[in-house]
């Protein structure tokens, strides 16, 4: 080669050069970069790689189902549908999303516009459509997806809560919100145990969206079911409180909601809890027709939507928990049972009311209801009269110091160390929402110079506590002085019925003697079973030796704000007297002046107790006992008479009580009036045929309200119709007169119907706000 | 020169008394041969699923074919290696002229592909004409250095030639289109006349040029625009070129430091794009992570120096221009092809040597190892040490 064809000097320097940058810095920038990428931001690129490359299908978890204690469901869940998109596949893949936002929006009625949105957000993989859409909608979605072959639009199984009984016992069982969470009730606290865990599939997938080969990757999660409730509460029961309620609060046009209970004394279990209105757990957001139309006719958009929201908070509020009141002359239950607990007075000790007393540190007189006094009495007949001058005698006598620690040991309220402190309390129970007591701070309550709040306190004023709380401490009272800790689930199981844990009754305490305890329920049950002088007497129930206290609280507030007086009418009963296995408080926030019924506990709500009572018992199983004059009173069933002759069916009828009027001349009966097993009042006279029988006619219905119960059967009589009575008191007494009747007057019904009336013993001797 | 001083021991070829230089062969090998083990790999699912309708499912379709031209490209190779330079120096014209002649041919009979018209079908197999171009310019370039000597200074001989040659060239690629291919044939072209000895002002005046031209076309071209925005930005635009540079980096990083294990990347599973072929190191990265694709960069890295080192030590200026020119169209490619994958410049489709698919580039790419071969069998390396070869850059100087 000759020399001057080798590379000059030049052209070596310069390709040192190419060699350091073409071999050595170009090739150092890309180490750094693949360092950067694969050591620095590796967690970040390999989440996001990840994500597009796992596709997790959930597998739900059922949520629990609720029982009531005979094992009827009162929620459960059932198979509803998510549908969702994923707009990154959509993006992928080419799908248009104007066809998928008009297929999707014409299926599930959702905005096109929103589903539009949702699917510009291209990076995301999973975006929610629409929730717990039915299996119908969730077909029309997957034949819309297979028609036009969409990777984008994806279904995924969800659950939703279906309610059974809709309204009933609403406010103790709550509601789920979408994302099935209970939001209220039991749903809310017993979450975390219907709830269950939920499983998943995790998988690799291709782009396509099928399983990568040879490389597996699959994590599964079983989905863990949601435990399964059972509770105290009897549908049947509930059905029967709420009826009567709601019955109550119609006729007594009630201003502003009612509350029931009904406990088992024996174990604390709620069989019934009741708040009214109440609301439908399928639609919970759904309020009253009335109230709706109230909003509806709100012009200023911020106004309907504040007047909505009061109105849910309002009708989601469980007044039964929630709600404290004064509770009135019910109170008095518990200061009877002190007063004999510890001795200071007995059935048969004497007390004289004069209308009113001096207190110790009050200003004023301290007033009976009954201005007048009610004379000299017996403890029994002052419990009978719920007189205010006996029991503020009994406070004064018990003693502050003790008064009050029988108060913290009936569970109105909490001890404290500070002797300052208002005092509050509350029973516990598993229901969100219960409110605590409002009580003197000790300093106040126990003072040796100023028994006003001792005097006051001992017909239940001046503090507030929930229904709840007292219907707990009457229990206490009536069980034989075990203090229970109410509750409301008896019992968890599994899927497979496994017991998971049972609620055992738990007594928090004896609070008085099984002695003591008999003496107030014999006492009680003179407040309702004498129809002379019981202010109780209209929660009366033939053969069931009702016990009970009425209570009637002015609503101090609204009387300060100078307004009308207000008042709470409230009723708590039990019974049988001796062995009490059912307890019921009704309480009605301000009734209505208009309805012409005397405003108070005894007029009011005990007949709605006895009524709730006199359905209750017999389904409980308890047996009606009846005394002779109880058989005398109360209404009979018409025996069968037809193919008799007329003298069998004559003797029939007087051994059941009833009168007959023969129709026609013929020797065997072709006919009765009413039909057989027709229940009818005591007396009436039951037209027996024994020639024709005539086509009824149509007949006119009299006015009943104002007579008697033997003057409304005539009435009735006398236009062919018969009376009967849904009331459980006897009407043994002319001051028994009819409040209702089923059929109002000036109405056409067919000659024969029965007409229902309610009963009430309105003995003016006995009106009072007691 | 000591032809016996330390190092790696020459090899014999065959009856010859002349050795090719072992470490290079050695490395070229190994990158043949994880290449196509990495095309398997790669390639598996995709043939798998058969989306294009090409394999007829058969998973190992790619990797078959590549393995075949693979040994195909060691006999080239091993040919190749055995031609002597002044052969190369002679075929250099005709080369260029054959290349010219295909390109304007492949405008008329070429096969259309995603809308370009750059492949020649040949029956048995498919070429690009470009790919023999580029081999083709830096023969004659090397050659027409040569011959002009010291007249490379001037520009009526060290400019004018060369850049009607580049410019007739480019514009057939470009009426293709084919980007890609003029860039890399551009920046060869470049290199050579930056060894031959052209002047360095006219390099300063055309990196100008280049610049003011790169930021007009971003400013003004709307296609250009897109390319810079979804590189600035991949993950604003997932339908397009930004979605395969996405996919790319989630490949990388999925692969931290020792990767996924072979064969276990789960990006190549439809997710990323051309994975057996632009985006094959997009795979290795997920599979082998940072320690294996370092390695095999490393032995890229290698395997240029060497071919530098090769060049250098070679008595002959067309083997040592024509030996530079190839290794810097090698290190071209790899490094752009890797800087595409992990988004240090916008997307275009080069492909990585000795590991993409594709039978006559991967022949023609073996053909180019075999020519540095050849040179280092007439020119055997001795200087393995740093110091050897300044020291052969101070003796020129001497002997100049």
């Amino acid at each position: 080669m000759p020399p001057n064809s080798r590379p000059n000097r030049t052209m070596l320097r310069r390709a040192l050069f190419l060699l350091a940058a073409c071999g050595v810095a170009a090739f150092a920038v890309l180490m750094i970069q693949l360092f950067r990428l694969q050591i620095l931001r590796h967690d970040e690129l390999e989440s996001a790689a990840l994500q597009q490359q796992l596709r997790r299908t959930a597998i739900p978890a059922s949520r629990g189902t609720i029982y009531d204690r005979e094992g009827r469901v009162l929620a459960m869940s059932a198979t509803t549908y998510t549908v969702y998109v994923s707009p990154a596949e959509i993006t992928m893949n080419g799908e248009d999303p104007e066809r998928i936002a008009g297929g999707l929006s014409e299926i599930l009625g959702v905005d096109r516009e929103k589903i539009l949105t949702i699917t510009a957000d291209r990076r995301s993989w999973y975006k929610t459509v629409k929730r717990q859409i039915e299996e119908t909608e969730a077909d029309a979605v997957r034949a819309f997806k297979n028609e036009y072959d969409l990777q984008g639009v994806k279904l995924e199984p969800d659950t939703k809560r279906y309610y059974p009984y809709a309204s009933l016992a609403s406010h103790v069982i709550g509601f789920v919100g979408a994302d099935n969470t209970g939001l209220s009730g039991l749903e809310f606290t017993q979450n975390d145990l219907l709830t269950g865990t939920a499983g998943s599939i995790l998988r690799l997938k291709n782009s396509a969206g099928t399983d990568m080969i040879l490389t597996s990757y699959e994590d599964y999660v079983d989905a863990q079911d949601g435990l399964d409730l059972h509770l105290t509460i009897d549908t049947t029961v509930q059905y029967y409180l709420e009826k009567q309620l709601s019955q109550a609060v119609q006729d007594y046009d009630i201003q502003n909601g009612a509350a029931g209970i009904i406990m088992d004394p024996k174990t604390g279990a709620i069989l019934a809890m009741a708040s009214l209105g109440n609301f439908d757990l399928n639609n919970y957001q759904l309020v009253s027709a009335d109230v709706q139309s109230e909003i509806d006719a709100a012009v200023d958009p911020d106004a309907a939507a504040q007047l909505l929201k009061d109105a849910q908070l309002a009708q989601w509020r469980n007044k039964a928990i929630s709600d404290t009141y004064e509770p009135g002359s019910t109170f008095k239950i518990m200061v009877l049972a002190m007063a004999l607990e510890e001795g200071v007075a007995t059935p048969s000790d004497s007390f004289y009311c004069g209308g009113s007393m001096t207190v110790q540190g009050r200003g004023k007189p301290l007033k009976c209801w009954k201005t007048v006094g009610h004379g000299p009495q017996t403890l029994t007949q002052a419990a009978q009269h719920s007189c205010n001058v006996a029991f503020a005698t009994l406070g004064l006598r018990i003693g502050e110091e003790t008064f009050y620690r029988y108060c913290e040991d009936f569970g109105f309220f909490r001890a404290s160390e500070n002797p300052d402190a208002a005092l509050t309390g509350k029973t516990g129970i598993s229901l969100p929402g219960e409110s605590g007591s409002i009580w003197w701070p000790r300093s106040v309550f126990c003072n040796s110079e100023n028994f006003s709040q001792l005097a006051a306190a001992s017909f239940g004023q001046t503090f507030n506590i929930t229904p709840l709380q007292l219907i707990t401490a009457v229990s206490a009272c009536c069980n034989g002085g075990y203090l229970m800790k109410p509750y409301i689930v008896d019992s968890v199981t599994d899927g497979e019925g496994t017991l998971v844990s049972k609620t055992e009754p738990e007594v928090i305490r004896q609070v008085i003697s099984e002695k003591t305890s008999a003496q107030v329920n014999a006492i009680l049950e003179q407040v309702v079973c004498d129809t002379k002088q019981g202010t109780g007497k209209n929660a009366y129930v033939a053969g069931y030796h009702v016990a009970g206290k009425t209570g009637t609280s002015e609503k101090v507030a609204q009387d300060a704000a100078g307004g009308k007086k207000e008042y709470i009418v409230s009723f708590i009963g039990y019974a049988p007297a001796d062995d009490p296995q059912v307890v019921c408080l009704i309480l009605m926030d301000t009734p209505s002046n208009e309805t012409g019924i005397y405003i108070s506990g005894g007029q009011m709500a005990a007949p709605v107790v006895g009524r709730i009572l006199g359905e209750v018992l017999p389904y409980l199983g308890v047996q009606p006992r009846y005394s002779e004059a109880e058989e005398k009173y109360i209404d009979r069933a018409v025996p069968p008479l037809t193919g008799k002759t007329p003298e069998e069916a004559v003797k029939l009828l007087r051994e059941a009580g009833l009168a007959a009027r023969i129709e026609g001349t013929g020797d065997i009966v072709t006919g009765q009036l009413p039909g057989k097993g027709t229940v009818v009042a005591s007396g009436t006279t039951v037209l027996v045929y024994t020639g024709e029988t005539p086509e009824p006619e149509e007949e006119t219905v009299p006015e009943l309200t104002g007579l008697t119960y033997s003057q409304a059967r005539e009435a009735l009589f006398a236009e062919g119709l018969f009376l009967r009575s849904n009331s459980t008191i006897l009407a043994d007494s002319d001051t028994v007169r009819v409040v209702f009747q089923s059929v109002g007057a000036g109405e056409s019904v067919p000659a024969g119907s029965v007409i229902e009336v309610s009963i009430v013993n309105d003995d003016n001797d006995t009106y009072g706000r007691y | 020169m000591d032809h016996t001083s330390a190092g790696a021991a020459p090899v014999r070829m065959g009856k010859a008394d002349r050795r090719a230089d072992l470490p290079f062969l050695v490395i070229t090998l190994t990158l043949l041969g994880i290449g196509v083990v990495m095309v398997l790999s790669a390639s598996f699912a995709s043939a798998y699923y058969d989306l294009q309708g090409e394999t007829g499912h058969n998973p190992v379709y790619f990797f078959s074919r590549q393995a075949i031209f693979a040994a195909a490209g060691v006999c080239v190779m091993l040919i190749a290696s055995r031609i002597p330079m002044r052969v190369y120096r002679a075929c250099a014209l005709p080369l260029l002229l054959v290349s010219v002649a295909s390109l304007a041919a492949v405008l008329v009979i070429g096969t259309v592909v995603n809308g370009a018209r750059r492949w020649i079908n040949l029956g048995f197999t498919t070429f690009q004409p470009s790919e023999i171009t580029k081999i083709a310019i830096i023969l004659y370039f090397s050659a027409l250095i040569c011959k002009y000597k010291d007249r490379m200074r001037t520009f009526r001989y060290g400019i004018a030639p060369f850049a009607a040659i580049l410019a007739v060239v480019s514009a057939l690629l470009v009426l293709e289109p084919h980007f890609s291919a003029t860039i890399i044939i551009l920046a060869i072209g470049t290199s050579m006349l930056f060894l031959g000895g052209v002047r360095l002002h006219w390099f300063i005046g055309a990196a100008g040029v280049l610049i003011v031209g790169a930021v007009a076309a971003v400013l003004f071209v709307p296609y250009v625009a897109a390319r810079v925005a979804s590189f600035r930005d991949p993950f604003s635009d997932l339908t397009g070129d930004g979605w395969q540079i996405v996919q790319s980096l989630y490949a990388i990083g999925s692969g931290g430091l020792s990767g996924l294990g072979l064969g276990m990347s789960r990006q190549k599973y439809l997710y990323l794009p051309e994975e057996h072929n632009d985006f094959i190191f997009s795979v290795v990265c997920e599979e082998l992570g940072f320690i294996g694709a370092s390695a095999i960069l490393l032995l890229f890295a290698m395997l240029v120096v060497r071919g530098y080192w090769i060049s250098m030590q070679s008595s002959d200026r067309f083997s040592f221009l024509a030996g530079c020119g190839i290794t810097t169209m090698l290190a071209l490619q790899v490094v752009l092809n890797v800087a595409v994958c992990t988004n240090l410049v916008p997307c275009t489709g080069i492909s990585l040597p000795f590991f993409s698919y594709g039978g006559t580039a991967l022949l023609i790419q073996m053909g180019e190892a075999g020519i540095l071969l050849s040179i280092s069998r007439e020119n055997p390396c001795a200087a393995y040490a740093p110091r050897e070869l300044f020291k052969t850059v101070k003796n020129r100087k001497i002997e100049e």
